[in-house]
């Protein structure tokens, strides 16, 4: 077997007990709803925790409020009519994500503020399931994908 | 004087990046300037006469499946920076010039071991990357033909759907240029129109930007005396670019005579279908053909035996077609955007941007009257001899070279 198949069968089986390791331990395994919150944890390791996970969420936030307001803002040239015909909502959708998104990043704020679990478990979640996903989907198509090399290469 | 180059796509048929690295370290080579380059594919020319070529690896992973990536791409996928390419593409994110900026960087810090840099010159890349470069202590000036911004000013209105704005403002690294292109040393853009254009996009302060003309082969792209056909256009350009504004040009076909024809340099169906769908709506099929991608030789054959060139853009930073038209007697129908107006001045007809009457009347004035176009054949062949050469580009950006520097040295 080609070694890059064999990295494939690697990254597939690694993501996904990574991913289930992570799901188990983080919201099935630990009571969620248990009186045991972040609040007993000494204040600067629970901010050496936070801090990056809580600076990719406002990223992400504010680059999903950045394109809405960017929507709602932009001005160009007038279009011709039948463009104009097919964007009856899109400042509507546009405004609604801003406003979504802004709701989103005032409930972090206060959960961290709280030192919620749940406010850090998910983005956490997030973050880390995209980054397994992408590596498990990488491996898959790595593991399915017939070569096209010649096979002295 | 050694120069470094950077150039995230050197492409030799198409963007203007290729074509302009070639031509313009051909000719300050031959000035005396040693030129070393840092390109991404796809790979110019060979420059090897003239220059030291490093090649940075992309694997052009944007708007491609997962699934339909080729096994010898997706076998290199584990290497970190193209990892952190894959996973941005993933979410529309367009992050060639961000990765390959950071490459550079890194490959820079090694040939400094060996090599010492006078000035260092971006083309059109304006990555993040640039900004630890500058801890080197090297003067950095960059060539930027248009903003960005008038790309996505063109994308906006022919999105459909919020989610094709989004993808549209993902695409484009509008925050990461505007912040990276302040803190260059010097900006050289090829119009005058350009320095409005930088200014409103980024902010930038006009006393940062040099003028600079493009330059191109007027030895080359001469009339090759092969007899004209009457009643024939040509478009050269990028079909999927909606700055070049075909929609319009498509519209003032279906106003012209029956027996007047297009010929568009470029790919169409089935690898191209913007454009086809535009020309399956007006029923233009049978007068519009498209050439797919041409030698030189066949696109100078193009330009002396075309009627009229037309570019119906509604930008063009500069709008090398218009003067590779000039330069083989060619007339010109063009619209006053940007820098068009700048390029052709008296040598051709110029219409407003977005208005198929007038560009149809501007192709009829032009049809119906051969004495005219003969004439401003000849003027524009004089006006590109006079101004758009490559060795005048080399030796106006050798001067700004040496003024960079020296205002640098005088700051340190």
């Amino acid at each position: 077997m080609p070694r890059a198949k064999i990295y494939g069968y690697i990254a597939v089986i690694v993501a996904t007990l990574m991913g289930l390791v992570f799901v188990y331990y983080a919201f099935i395994h630990y009571d969620m709803y248990s009186s045991v919150h972040f609040s007993s944890i000494d204040t600067g390791a629970y901010w050496a925790v936070v801090l990056p996970i809580a600076l990719v969420t406002l990223f992400v936030l504010a680059t999903c409020f950045w394109v809405g307001y960017t929507i709602l803002t932009i001005k160009v040239a007038p279009p011709m009519p039948e463009i104009v015909e097919k964007k009856d909502n899109s400042k509507f959708k546009a405004f609604l994500l801003c406003l979504v998104t802004i709701a989103l990043a005032v409930w972090f704020v206060y959960g961290l503020y709280h030192h919620s679990y749940l406010a850090i478990a998910i983005p956490a979640a997030c973050i880390t399931l995209v980054i397994l996903g992408m590596i498990f989907w990488v491996g898959i198509a790595i593991i399915t994908t017939r070569s096209t090399l010649k096979k002295d290469k | 004087m050694r120069a470094l180059f950077l150039c995230y796509r050197g492409n030799p048929f198409c963007g203007g990046q290729g074509i302009y690295l070639y031509n313009l370290t051909k000719e300050l080579a031959k000035l005396g300037v040693v030129i070393d380059v840092i390109v991404g594919p796809p790979y110019p020319d060979p420059l090897d006469e003239w220059a030291t070529v490093y090649k940075l690896e992309n694997l052009n992973m944007w708007a491609i499946k997962t699934k339909h990536f080729p096994y010898e791409k997706l076998i290199k996928l584990y290497k970190p920076w193209h990892f952190v390419d894959y996973c941005l593409t993933r979410f529309h994110i367009f992050p060639e010039m961000e990765t390959f900026s950071m490459k550079a960087f890194f490959l820079l810090r090694k040939l400094l071991k060996t090599n010492h840099y006078d000035i260092i010159h971006d083309v059109q890349c304006l990555g993040w990357g640039l900004l630890p470069m500058k801890g080197y202590g090297i003067p950095i000036v960059s060539t930027v033909h248009h903003p960005l911004t008038k790309d996505r000013e063109a994308d906006f209105p022919v999105d459909n759907t919020v989610w094709e704005m989004a993808c549209t403002i993902l695409f484009y690294p509008l925050t990461m240029q505007r912040i990276v292109i302040n803190r260059l040393d010097r900006v050289i853009t090829s119009s005058k129109e350009g320095i409005n254009a930088l200014n409103e996009a980024f902010h930038l302060s006009p006393e940062k930007v040099s003028v600079v003309y493009n330059g191109m082969d007027v030895e080359f792209f001469r009339n090759n005396g092969s007899p004209r056909q009457e009643n024939t256009l040509l478009f050269v350009g990028n079909t999927e670019d909606h700055k070049k504004g075909l929609r319009y040009l498509f519209d003032a076909m279906t106003m012209l005579p029956e027996h007047v024809t297009l010929t568009i340099v470029d790919d169409g169906p089935p690898k191209r279908l913007t454009a086809w769908g535009w020309i399956t709506e007006r029923g233009l099929e049978k007068r519009v053909t498209f050439t797919g991608k041409v030698d030189l030789s066949t696109l100078l054959h193009l330009y002396s035996t075309s009627t009229i060139l037309v570019m119906a853009s509604l930008y063009e930073g500069f709008g090398l077609p218009a003067a590779e038209a000039m330069a083989c007697n060619t007339p010109v129908v063009v619209t006053n955007a940007g820098a068009l107006p700048e390029v052709v001045g008296d040598c051709g007809v110029i219409v407003p941007p977005r208005d198929a009457v007038a560009l149809k009347e501007g192709i009829l004035k032009l049809i119906n009257n051969k004495a005219l176009r003969e004439e401003l054949g000849k003027k524009g062949r004089k006006r590109v001899e006079d101004n758009f050469a490559w060795p005048v580009a080399a030796k106006n950006t050798l001067a700004v070279y040496h003024d960079v520097i020296q205002s640098y040295r005088s700051r340190i």
